[in-house]
């Protein structure tokens, strides 16, 4: 094919037509923060652009006791919802740190997860919430959890003609929190990040979520770290030996933001910090 | 293949045609002589793209021309008036808040859309608001500086 096409739908049935008939060929076009890049510097030629931007997918509601967000809601709205800085701490936060001001008016939290970049701000802490992403194509809906999403650096199990409709999870009953290290404060990619969930009955610990991000091919969980916070007294020594165990899950590699060596180092802290922010205690 | 884009530019509407793929610093700069938004980096790093979408500020370069269709897009051509200066680009000036400029436009659209939300703002909401926005002259001091009188009213005069 020569040049590409583009059509903006104005319905889920037509945006699920046009994937269907384009199948491979087809992008999905929401903000384009994270698409256009790779078009205007790093040689790629899309066949077919579907822009889903009209199709009234920017939404962030309660139901059921759970939160429920539109695809193409923008990450600035997200950090800017009274809702989730109230319900989902971690989320707010992370979507608040995502590239700089410009960029969270317009990229959006199913382009962040679509995209499966290891370093997405806000895939660990929908993580530690549990999230579920509700996919469609012309042939099947169907509801998978993020954490089964993610393939590789840049790789789900989205098939040819489908798309994310709409990320939702239940309503934590404890404290959630994200922490982000960069190079630098503004509009930087994480060397690494950590989401905690933390539900603290009686001084007890009753569930405990950890994801790590930019320190495998994928956002990871770190479910041995989250075993030995079960039933435990959330302590600061707890802590740290909890984050080593997450670290130790990781498998960081060398690139332009940071050597594996320090990734793993940093992290240990970076998740300790996180685990601290959700337990209430101070940081050193 | 093109396709016909129509939205508001500075209060004006304007038709043109855009691409699949380019831009809207694309069609700014190379079809409608809309230069004020600079290219720099092309990947959204560097700001001086920088315009304000239905109030919202945007990367020109990272915002597909044809997603615009029906919108409202502010660059700094729209700021001066009957040839009268707007108060941030008097209190740039004012400041000194320039050597280059080359990032002056990206600065003056990003500072204007934090004003349009909170016409108050404190030195911390200014340099948030400004921190994607890269002067490699190193003026920031004097840009936050430029944007507080702004919003404290004591611009000099």
């Amino acid at each position: 094919m020569g040049e590409a096409l583009y059509f903006a739908a104005s319905t889920m049935n037509e945006a699920m037509k046009l994937l269907g008939q384009y199948g491979k060929k087809a992008v999905i076009l929401a903000g384009g923060t994270d698409l256009v890049p790779r078009i205007n510097t790093y040689g790629l030629k899309p066949d077919v652009l579907i822009y889903v931007g009209k199709l009234g997918l920017d939404y962030i509601k309660e139901e059921k006791g759970r939160m429920v967000i539109g695809a193409a809601t923008p990450m600035a709205r997200i950090a800017g919802s009274k809702l989730v800085v109230r319900k989902a701490a971690a989320l707010a936060e992370a979507a608040g740190q995502a590239g700089t001001a410009a960029v969270r008016t317009t990229g959006t939290i199913g382009g962040n997860v679509a995209n499966a970049s290891p370093a997405a701000d806000l895939a660990t802490p929908l993580l530690v919430l549990d999230a579920d992403l509700a996919l469609v194509s012309q042939k099947k809906k169907r509801t998978v959890p993020l954490k089964d999403f993610f393939k590789g650096p840049g790789m789900t199990i989205l098939q040819p003609g489908e798309m994310i409709k709409e990320i939702s999870f239940p309503i934590p009953k404890g404290r959630t929190a994200y922490v982000k290290l960069g190079r630098r404060k503004a509009l930087t990619l994480s060397v690494v990040n950590a989401a905690v969930r933390l539900e603290v009955n009686r001084k007890k610990c009753q569930e405990a979520r950890i994801a790590v991000g930019s320190v495998a091919p994928t956002p990871l969980r770190c479910p041995k770290a989250e075993g030995m916070l079960k039933d435990q007294e959330v302590s600061k020594d707890l802590i740290l030996q909890c984050a080593s165990e997450a670290m130790a899950a990781s498998s960081p590699i060398d690139d332009q933001r940071a050597s594996a060596w320090y990734r793993k180092k940093a992290g240990t802290a970076v998740v300790a910090r996180a685990l601290a922010k959700a337990a209430g205690l101070e940081t050193d | 293949m093109q396709y016909p884009l129509t939205f508001r530019l500075n209060g004006l509407p304007v038709e043109t045609m855009a691409k699949a793929t380019e831009t809207l610093l694309d069609v700014l700069r190379e079809k409608l002589g809309v230069v004020s938004p600079k290219r720099g980096c092309d990947t959204g790093e560097c700001g001086t793209c920088t315009v304000i979408l239905d109030g919202e500020p945007v990367r020109a370069c990272l915002t597909i021309a044809l997603t615009v269709e029906g919108k409202k897009v502010e660059t700094l051509e729209g700021l001066t008036q009957d040839g009268k200066l707007h108060p941030l680009q008097q209190a740039f000036h004012e400041h000194y808040a320039a050597q280059c400029g080359f990032c002056t436009p990206g600065m003056v659209m990003s500072a204007k859309a934090l004003l349009g939300k909170r016409p108050k703002p404190g030195r911390e909401e200014i340099v948030e608001a400004l921190s994607g926005n890269l002067c490699r002259c190193g003026c920031y001091n004097e840009i936050v500086e430029a944007v507080e009188a702004v919003a404290l009213g004591r611009r000099k005069e």
